[in-house]
């Protein structure tokens, strides 16, 4: 119980450190709008500037959305692995050389 | 530098259009990580009834989908399901397919015009979606009808004589488990970058493509998908960013929604059996094909092929969005009922677990 306790607040520190970043990029975005659109879509060697912000945001957003999953209790079902139907041959194939033979 | 920085290309936001791409983007998000595609045909249509040009439309849209797919696909990946080599091969043949699809657009464009283009585009999806759908559907349709308990998904036949083809370069894919040619491979890349230049789609035929003819589960299919969709996406994006038509504010409100929709999704694929993804893909495909039907009579009357009163057209027009929107509304219900209910089922015998080790510890 206690080591349940120990991980949810793990996660819980991470959702807030992760959250507020997200937000901070969000608001330094969208108070900035104006000049970030601008930036964006002036072409050119700007492209980097969009690919990147959107680099940055998938990191942080996607680790806030990963740990607040988490903290939620929905996680992935931890299922028995089932082998797949075998449909191809991946053996090793039979070795062919013949063996060297001393001739006395 | 010439600065290509246009202001009519960016709408104004208001609160209703930053609900509703986050709402979308969710949805989206959430159908992407289970299927491996999917939102893309909702949002564009969406955005652009927002008043967004059609091109900043694709290109904001094009934007959020490839760090959304490496979202979706390292959380897959995490789960053993996707096989990375197999998404870089496909991709690499997917891109050939992409610049083909491109150049007959532009064909069908001066030929035909706008409307001739947009019946181009409707047909397609009529025809590819009907026949891939109803197989899809149809193979659902028997693995549920089958011994649903067994959940050995098994390999087409066609997959099984196409594997048997020694035709070298020969690749193995080990997560996949497939050994198979790269001239099998081959012919489904480039099918589904030539469906993705058409109708931004490219999944509906690559997840069934890896499915049917190499031969990968529907799990490792669908997660495998979404490396493609990086690959694609990120080169698309960095072409559209070059020529400055992304609304990074469109990008970034739906990426707010899509990034917790496709983890979910992707912890969706553990609650389920394989076959679940097959009827989710095959159903929203069904109900794709009615939204693309009832938007040809605007194309044909366009054309003169056709005479309908306007008043008619902007009603079937409607109609289609809304058709779009319950594809995607439907494939997400599904996927979330499902994950409800194998859930509950779970606590619940966790719970009644839990219960009789207690009784058999506590003394009688």
């Amino acid at each position: 119980m206690a080591k349940e306790n120990v991980s949810n607040n793990h996660v819980l520190r991470k959702v807030v450190i992760y959250g507020a970043l997200t937000a901070a990029l969000y608001a330094g975005v969208f108070w900035n709008s104006a000049a970030v659109l601008h930036l964006c879509a002036k072409g050119g060697i700007y492209a980097v500037f969009p690919i990147t912000f959107v680099f940055a945001f998938s990191f942080s957003h996607g680790a806030f959305a990963n740990y607040l999953w988490q903290l939620l209790g929905i996680e992935a079902l931890k299922q028995p692995k089932v082998e797949a139907e075998k449909t191809a041959e991946v053996t090793k194939r039979p070795e062919v050389r013949r063996r060297a033979r001393v001739q006395a | 530098m010439q600065d290509l920085f246009n202001s009519a290309n960016f709408i104004d936001l208001n609160a209703w259009s930053v609900l509703f791409l986050v709402i979308v983007g969710f949805v989206g998000g959430l159908v992407s990580g289970f299927i491996g595609s999917g939102g893309a045909f909702v949002l564009t249509p969406g955005m652009m009834s927002l008043g967004v040009p059609g091109p900043v439309a694709v290109a904001s849209n094009m934007c959020h989908k490839f760090p959304k797919a490496l979202v979706g696909a390292y959380k897959r990946w995490k789960y053993g399901q996707v096989d990375i080599k197999l998404g870089i091969v496909m991709a690499i043949f997917a891109t050939g397919g992409v610049q083909v699809g491109i150049k007959i657009q532009q064909m069908v464009l001066e030929r035909w015009g706008k409307a001739g283009s947009n019946l181009y585009v409707s047909i397609a999806f009529i025809v590819i979606l009907l026949t891939v759908g109803g197989y899809v559907l149809w193979d659902a349709y028997k693995s549920i009808r089958g011994n649903s308990s067994i959940q050995v998904e098994k390999t087409s036949s066609l997959a099984k004589r196409l594997q048997s083809i020694n035709l070298p370069p020969m690749l193995l894919f080990k997560t996949a488990n497939v050994r198979i040619s790269l001239w099998i491979i081959l012919p489904v890349g480039f099918a589904t970058g030539l469906l993705a230049a058409t109708i931004a789609v490219g999944g509906f035929i690559g997840v069934p493509g890896m499915i049917y003819i190499i031969g990968a589960s529907s799990l490792v299919a669908s997660a495998t998908e979404l490396v493609i969709a990086f690959i694609m996406g990120l080169g698309g994006s960095i072409n559209w960013a070059v020529h400055g038509m992304i609304d990074i504010r469109l990008t970034l409100l739906i990426l707010l929604g899509s990034l917790l929709g496709v983890q979910l999704g992707a912890i969706g694929t553990t609650y389920v059996k394989d076959y679940m993804i097959k009827l989710v893909m095959g159903t929203i495909m069904y109900i794709v094909v009615v939204s693309r039907f009832l938007a040809v009579p605007r194309y044909l009357t366009e054309l003169n092929l056709m005479s309908l009163p306007e008043g008619t057209l902007k009603l079937l027009d409607k109609v289609s969005f809304i058709f779009m929107c319950i594809a995607l509304l439907t494939g997400a219900a599904i996927i979330l009922v499902n994950m409800w209910v194998v859930r509950r089922r779970a606590l619940k015998e966790a719970e009644e677990a839990t219960r009789r080790v207690e009784e058999a510890a506590s003394p009688a």
